[in-house]
């Protein structure tokens, strides 16, 4: 395969066995901040004024042949307008993917390309952000392309048709056809965001993308790329000029920031509502979910990541739900939770930084389980929440989750780009820098208020879920008629406990809602 | 996975790779899992055609711990059959996962095709009939055990904050007492494709055609000029700067998704192609295009500047990934896997510097051959199989430009 660096593209919107991970440096001492008042809510943003300073996130690694830009916008999905779903996305990918007023999009590609520099994008619900990294060697011309595509962008018509094609195939094509998982992530994030910002994709719809022009996208360009609505962030060996400079360009930008748009409660789900989502599928992909009231910004989050650790670490065999179901039972490849939106890094096991929300959920990620097992697997996972939810954690199984995710956050950021990223989501939580943060809280706690916190905030009985399958309408009516449902082994087991355990999660109760009940076909979602 | 030679029992390698978390009499499965979670540590596996990698990054204070445990696991690995059976449920349910993305298919269809005998036939993970057919062979995996596990197969590669005699001091310690083997058996050697082959997919959901091409190549190389004028070749037709790039993707948005590129394998591999193709009858011209695009290669040689632009894409793109302790290990086990020796991508790379014009035309002339091509073309319709392009170098086979 070629040996390119990560395409400049937006992250979500390319399936992710065609990426590469984009790579930064080194870690360096972390920057220090105030300790924010207990149960702080999000900080507000300051009103914007003429001449305001722009703001900047600095990490400076004089020691770092490396330098990590994060250019980030106050402007994602949450600002499409109606009719117009996916206006944030293309906006980004048409200056990511584009010229600048001076050189075409060829022509910044071909200067980008013998430094090994790239400039990604990546557009989320609440922000935007640039991102790439480059080597001293090459700052200057580096900073002028990146400076360039985002301050001058070419806004050229062929880019744009390009990049809306992109967008629109990563959903008819990528979404409902190539990637069942990430359907069911996406289904899950349509019943719980039902009627609030958060609902579409953060790529859109096919028909809001085929409905916007390039007018569109100069105007939502001018209305959020502003200098009071920008972060500008650096790590790495840079010279104080750079700053200055970066300074000094940006404030070429219109002043001031459009209103934060306010967020509605999610809705309240009704006990466990079910869509399916019905394709030709080799195996059955399921997602689990609610809204929670719980972010980085409040001090329950602590605690609940330590029963999050507990319950479904991702991609590690720390988690109950890998062992149980996978490891006890080889139902599936993998199992895990979360207690806030995460999308994985490339081939890391850790999240993307700049993904922050201002609302969070819970969700539980069952990889593809074979059809017959795909309802036992569904009680399961249930049962393994109500539990931890009744129960919660023994003493033991809290030191030892304690431990790990006091160790492990350590890895979050080892690279100076993911670094950079970490600390502009600090500050957009008002934390403090998380990992610092999270070394601060977790000796704090006890088991009591882990398991008072998992009482307070998560809970079984309210669910969104997402199955997509092949044969929606046999398990639609297995689920309804609340029989049992067996799991099938692929060699019988002898084990007496697993099959007494069985027993009780081939019957454990989920009470559906009958009326919100829907089946639909992946060719019909997310087309407006 | 090239060592799965006996029949039926492909994908056992990356079987294996999940058997060897099932546990030890000394170590079983949750007391290794409770002490990696009490260092916070990152751990996983992977397998490849090549190589298999057992990968932990942890706080350089637990070292000895992890030696402990690796060594006894490498040497003393020990499971139920009831486990081993488990585990088989979870390969199946990788294959699972990964199933529903056409490029597992298309993978799988170019190797069954392009090679005849040689092992690369089969991917990593195996013919799905031979991984429904695990949880039937516990002893045969036992064998596998037998065979492979031995010092003469291994590389133990530490990075971070060690040092050097501490480390071989531990390495005598727990590994010390390892036994050689003395299973030793060739994998078959492929012989030349005489013909070009193509191969027909149906996908079952709605998707936009994918072309999918493979030319035999040779084996990875730090000497020979072959295998690293390939990769400027991938750099020259694929990256977002190449021209073929730019046409298909950018100026006629024939295509939203385009690589290529010869990965490094110990016994000669494939140049392997992708393309998406935005309309079902446009497929006949991209892979046209693509074929044009190779030929040229052949004939007109290209500019010095361009050259060192390749070339300096390539020393920084690999310098700036070399960030985390953990980039660095996979880079270098990568070495010592297809190489035998890390120092490896130091020869690579001066063998990168030396490459002149003329070595691309010669390996373009040599591999880029209908002879030794195999084609697959998955798409939505079982009928829209590419016409008109099956011989000669495909140049004038499509029409016009644009879309």
């Amino acid at each position: 395969m070629s040996r390119r660096q990560a395409a400049r593209v937006i992250a979500k919107a390319i399936p992710a066995c065609m990426l590469a991970a984009l790579l930064g440096v080194t870690p360096a001492a972390p920057a220090g901040a105030a300790r924010p008042k207990e149960n702080q809510p999000m900080k507000s943003t300051s009103k914007p004024v003429v001449g305001e300073t722009l703001r900047t996130s600095l990490l400076p690694v004089p020691s770092s042949p490396l330098v990590a830009f994060r250019i980030q916008y106050r402007s994602g999905s949450i600002n499409d307008p109606p009719g117009k779903e996916g206006l944030n996305a293309l906006t980004a990918m048409i200056i990511g993917q584009g010229g600048t007023k001076e050189l075409t999009y060829r022509e910044v590609t071909d200067r980008l390309y013998p430094m090994a520099a790239t400039i990604g994008a990546q557009a989320d619900r609440e922000v935007t952000t640039f991102i790439g990294s480059v080597h001293r060697d090459h700052l200057k011309p580096y900073y002028e392309l990146l400076s360039g595509v985002l301050l001058r962008p070419r806004f050229d018509e062929s880019d744009f048709k390009r990049s809306r094609d992109d967008l629109i195939a990563g959903i008819e094509t990528n979404l409902r056809g190539n990637d069942d998982e990430s359907l069911g992530k996406a289904a899950l994030n349509l019943m719980m965001y039902d009627r609030h910002p958060y609902k579409q994709l953060d790529t859109g719809t096919v028909q809001g993308l085929r409905s916007i022009t390039l007018d569109d996208v100069k105007a939502h360009y001018r209305r959020y790329y502003t200098r009071g609505n920008v972060v500008l962030a650096v790590s790495g060996g840079y010279p104080d000029a750079l700053i200055e400079s970066l300074k000094k360009d940006f404030a070429s930008l219109p002043a001031g920031a459009p209103p934060l748009l306010k967020l509605p409660k999610p809705r309240s789900l009704q006990a466990t509502e079910v869509l399916f989502v019905e394709k030709a599928a080799p195996a059955t992909a399921i997602s689990i979910g609610c809204p929670i009231g719980v972010t980085r910004s409040d001090r329950d989050f602590y605690a609940l990541m330590v029963a999050n650790s507990y319950l479904g670490e991702h991609r590690t065999f720390n988690g109950r739900l890998m062992n149980k179901l996978r490891g006890e039972r080889g139902l599936n490849y993998g199992d895990y939770s979360y207690i806030e939106s995460f999308i994985q890094d490339g081939g890391s096991n850790f999240p993307l930084p700049n993904t922050p929300r201002r609302q969070q959920f819970f969700s539980i990620w069952i990889r593809p389980v074979a059809h017959s097992n795909a309802l036992f697997a569904l009680r399961q996972a249930v049962r393994e929440l109500k539990m931890l939810v009744d129960v919660g954690l023994s003493p033991q199984d809290f030191e030892a989750s304690r431990k790990f995710v006091l160790n492990y956050s350590r890895l979050w950021t080892q690279n100076l780009s993911r670094r950079l990223g970490y600390q502009m989501d600090s500050e957009f939580y008002g934390t403090g820098f998380l990992i610092d943060r999270i070394q601060e809280e977790l000796p704090r706690l006890k088991v009591e208020d882990v398991n008072a916190a998992v009482k307070r905030h998560l809970q079984a009985a309210n669910l969104a879920v997402a199955i997509v399958t092949e044969n929606a309408a046999g398990m639609r009516d297995a689920l309804l008629s609340g029989r049992p449902t067996p799991i099938t082994y692929q060699t019988p087991t002898t084990d007496e406990a697993l099959l007494k355990e069985d027993k009780e999660i081939e019957s454990f109760p989920l009470p559906v809602n009958r009326e919100r009940m829907r089946i639909v076909k992946a060719q019909d979602l997310f087309e407006k | 996975s090239r060592n799965e030679i006996e029949p039926g029992k492909s994908g056992f390698a990356h079987f294996f790779e999940h058997m060897m978390f099932r546990g030890t009499e000394t170590y079983p499965r949750e007391r290794y899992n409770a002490l990696l979670k009490e260092l916070g540590a990152d751990h996983n596996a992977f397998t490849t055609d090549d190589y298999t990698a057992y990968h932990i990054l942890a706080p350089a204070s637990g070292l000895e711990t992890i030696m402990t445990l690796e060594s006894d696991r490498f040497m003393n690995l020990k499971y139920p059959v009831e486990d081993f059976k488990k585990e088989a449920g979870a390969v199946l349910g990788e294959y699972n996962k990964n199933a529903s993305n056409p490029f597992q298919t298309l993978s799988e269809k170019l190797r069954d095709a392009a090679f005849a005998v040689h092992t690369y036939k089969h991917s990593t993970i195996g013919f799905l009939q031979d991984v429904q057919d695990m949880p039937n062979q516990y002893d045969y995996s036992r064998q596998f055990f037998d065979r492979f596990y031995r010092p003469e197969n291994c590389t133990l590669l530490v990075v971070g904050d060690v040092d050097a005699k501490k480390l071989a001091g531990l390495a005598q310690k727990y590994y010390g007492s390892w036994k050689h083997g003395s299973y030793k058996a060739g994998v078959p050697a492929e012989p030349p494709q005489q013909e070009e082959k193509r191969v027909a997919v149906a996908w079952p959901n709605p998707t936009q055609p994918y072309v999918y091409l493979g030319y035999h190549g040779p084996a990875f190389s730090d000497t020979e000029v072959d295998l690293p004028a390939l990769d400027l070749v991938s750099q020259l037709l694929f990256s977002e700067a190449a021209p073929l790039y730019q046409k298909l993707v950018v100026d006629e948005q024939e295509v939203d998704v385009l690589f290529g590129g010869a990965p490094d394998h110990v016994d000669p591999y494939l140049f392997e192609i992708a393309a998406r193709v935005k309309k079902p009858e446009r497929v006949a011209y991209v892979e046209s295009a693509i074929t044009a695009a190779l030929d040229d290669l052949k004939q007109t040689p290209i500019a010095a500047d361009r050259l060192d632009s390749v070339k300096s894409h390539l020393k920084y793109s690999y310098a700036m990934g070399l960030d985390t302790a953990g980039s660095v290990a996979r880079s270098l086990a990568h070495y010592l896997a297809v190489a035998g020796d890390s120092d490896a991508v130091n020869r690579l790379y001066a063998v990168y510097d030396r490459i002149t014009p003329d070595d691309l035309r010669g390996v373009a002339r040599k591999y880029f051959v209908t002879s030794g091509r195999t084609v697959v073309i998955l798409s939505h319709k079982p009928t829209a199989e590419s016409t008109g392009a099956t011989a000669g170098g495909g140049a004038g086979a499509a029409a016009g430009t644009g879309s």
